[in-house]
């Protein structure tokens, strides 16, 4: 398993677009990918589905938690997190 | 004629038209089961349903896309709730588990994640809950084989009226027939306010019990500039609001074709134009791209807002964030003008009887020292992240300007004490509007980095009128002779010592008052965002020459209403 910790730099935080460009790239892979809010590890999300990234309520300045499993964990953790850090062009 | 006056004005304009009544499609679903030789096939048709709600969103997509439009990412949301995994997950469950019907299952399964996300602690997030609903309503429309209704063929002008709008209903709107949209439900968030205010298309949402009040095919107006709906009115407000809806549009028109250019006049003087704001909202700092600064940051609002004094940590943010998004743009703070006419509800202010000779601005200051260094403080602090010019209010004589050095001194000298950052190269400047200062402004100029001119309380000094008192309204004439003399003698003396110069007040987005500034010399006008475009037309069609001889013959009238004459008279405008 590979994980890191990022946190939501746009202002919107992780609603509908941004949301969808972060599931979009997330099904592109083949690991099983999580995410959840630093702090609450009891909820935790699959990263392929909007509807539960929506429930978690992810907005500007939360920090998260990014893990895969599977042989491109690597790969899609750094994506993602690559994706979280260039704000969605809301910056 | 009905008056209804409660909804919010999410989208500025004016409609009239007949009322459309739009009653979507309601779903009712009943708990059905169905055995287990049912299993397959029920899969299947929801496998059918779910292709061909793909196929309408896509449609949908694909005439947002030929119409030129980024809605269509809209629906990039729905595509994905559409093919969500939790959603195939759970339906699975509901089909192949528990045996409900596929349309007993979306019931079940959609509603469970509209309540989960519902309870949800962020306004943005909840709004999408409309996205799960309208998906929701598509699926168990198709599966009782209803037809897709939809806003985009109305055969006349029509006002749109329904409990709320889902963004399948906006998105094909038939733009040219909708004259304006009414809800009972939504915020400036939602949909229907984004939609309706990239159309340009006037809304009021959030109208309690509008449907009550409205029948099909009422004659209605919408007055989305405040908020105001007119149900059946006489013929005489129809022809009042068309041409209330005339001027409007007209002047829509200037302002997309001048908001984004450049000010220079016909012949290529450079006058530079800034804005006017208040709190600092998201909406004011949304016009950087069109202005070359802020030309007055009003931060009284910033106290006159809260229920008790802003604390430093409060402003500073407040004024980071304006610094931020201006860049390097100048962004003219003016310090806390308090008294006269506005009170603060936490601050114990004796009664005067004449206010605004009283003791305001930086005389209030002085006198509440702490209260006027956190200020200060606070902008300092913010000074780094731009380019930060701080202006005093009511500076009458050189003591005042000597007083606040020393004040600002102490302050630096605070913040170095304690290692906090600020840009040493911060503007330090004031507002001309007592006529004493005028006198003096050769002196002024070698002390300052720059003035401002408010030109409202100048007049109200020169002319020697209250400007809140209705019964000698007359008597402010702000386009009268001697006011543009006074101004020429400030303009004069900041000219000469080469220190910047700007109207910040009415007059400076003034079609008759600008054009006689500019010509005396002035080149920096600020002005809030509605008078931007209009004066930038009135820039780019005279040449600097002409303005010139406008405002060299102005000062020479005698009355009020001559200049006024006059100026009209000879200003041209460019189609």
């Amino acid at each position: 398993m590979y994980k890191k910790t990022v946190q939501i730099k746009n202002q919107s935080g992780l609603h509908a677009r941004p949301g969808s460009e972060f599931v979009a790239l997330a099904t592109k892979f083949d690991s099983e990918i999580r995410l959840n809010k630093v702090g609450q590890p009891n909820r935790v999300a699959d990263a392929k589905s909007i509807i539960f990234i929506l429930s978690l309520g992810i907005r500007k300045g939360s920090m998260i938690e990014i893990s895969a499993e599977g042989k491109d964990e690597v790969k899609a953790v750094d994506q993602l997190v690559a994706l979280i850090e260039s704000g969605f062009g809301e910056l | 004629m009905k008056v209804i006056h409660k909804g919010n004005a999410v989208s500025k304009g004016i409609g009239i038209g007949r009322a459309y009544i739009y009653k979507p499609y309601i779903p009712h679903i009943r708990e059905e089961f169905i055995s287990d030789s049912d299993i397959d096939k029920e899969l299947e048709t929801y496998e059918k349903v779910k292709h061909q709600a793909q196929k309408e969103i896509s449609n949908i997509q694909k005439f947002l896309e030929e119409n030129d439009d980024d809605k269509s990412k809209i629906f990039d949301a729905h595509l994905e709730i559409l093919n969500d995994i939790l959603i195939a997950e759970e339906m699975n469950k509901q089909i192949k588990g528990v045996k409900h019907s596929y349309r007993y299952g979306i019931k079940n399964v959609y509603g469970m994640f509209i309540k989960m996300i519902s309870e949800v602690d962020d306004p943005l997030i909840k709004e999408r809950v409309t996205d799960l609903k309208d998906v929701r309503n598509r699926l168990l429309r198709i599966s009782d084989g209803v037809p897709e209704s939809d806003l985009s063929l109305l055969n006349q002008s029509s006002i749109i009226i329904a409990q709320d709008l889902y963004p399948s209903d906006t998105a094909t709107l038939d733009r040219k027939h909708v004259q304006a949209i009414i809800t009972e439900t939504g915020g400036m968030t939602s949909h229907t306010a984004i939609i309706a205010k990239s159309y340009e298309i006037p809304a009021i949402l959030g109208v309690n019990r509008l449907m009550e009040e409205i029948t099909q095919n009422d004659w209605t107006i919408v007055d989305a500039m405040n908020g105001i709906i007119y149900v059946n009115p006489d013929n005489e407000t129809i022809e009042l609001f068309k041409n209330k809806q005339k001027d409007f549009l007209f002047k829509q028109e200037i302002i997309k074709k001048y908001i984004n250019t450049k000010p220079l006049t016909k012949d290529g003087t450079i006058i530079e134009i800034s804005l006017n704001i208040g709190s600092a909202s998201d909406e004011e700092l949304e016009n950087e791209p069109y202005v070359d600064g802020i030309g007055l940051f009003r931060s009284e609002f910033l106290y006159m807002e809260n229920t008790q004094m802003p604390s430093e940590d409060q402003q500073f943010e407040v004024y980071k964030k304006a610094l931020i998004k201006f860049k390097k743009k100048p962004v003219i703070l003016r310090t806390l003008d308090v008294g006269g006419d506005k009170a603060l509800s936490y601050l114990d202010l004796a009664k005067e009887d004449n206010p605004f000779l009283g003791n305001r601005a930086i005389r209030l200051c002085f006198n509440h020292i702490e209260m006027f260094k956190t200020q200060l403080r606070a902008a300092l602090r913010a000074s780094i992240f731009g380019n930060l010019w701080l202006m005093f209010p009511m500076v009458g004589s050189m003591d005042d300007i000597y007083k606040l050095k020393k004040i600002v001194e102490e302050v630096k000298e605070g913040l170095k004490k304690r290692n906090i950052e600020y840009d040493p190269k911060f503007k330090f400047g004031i507002m001309i509007e007592i006529p004493s200062i005028i006198m003096i402004a050769d002196h002024v100029a070698d002390v300052v980095d720059f003035a401002s001119i408010g030109t409202n309380d100048l007049c109200q000094y020169l002319t020697a009128v209250d400007r809140m008192n209705p019964m000698v309204s007359t008597y402010f004439q702000s386009y009268a002779p001697s006011m543009f003399r006074v101004i020429k003698m400030a303009i004069e003396a900041f000219n000469k010592a080469n220190k910047p110069l700007s109207v910040c007040g009415e007059s400076g987005g003034d079609l008759i008052a600008a054009p006689i500034l500019i010509g005396l010399g002035m080149r920096k006008l600020s002005m809030n965002k509605s008078s931007i475009a209009e004066i930038k037309r009135m820039i780019k069609s005279n040449t600097i020459e002409h303005l010139e001889s406008i405002a060299n013959h102005a000062i020479s009238l005698k009355t009020e209403v001559e200049v006024v004459d006059y100026v009209k008279s000879q200003l041209d405008t460019e189609e």
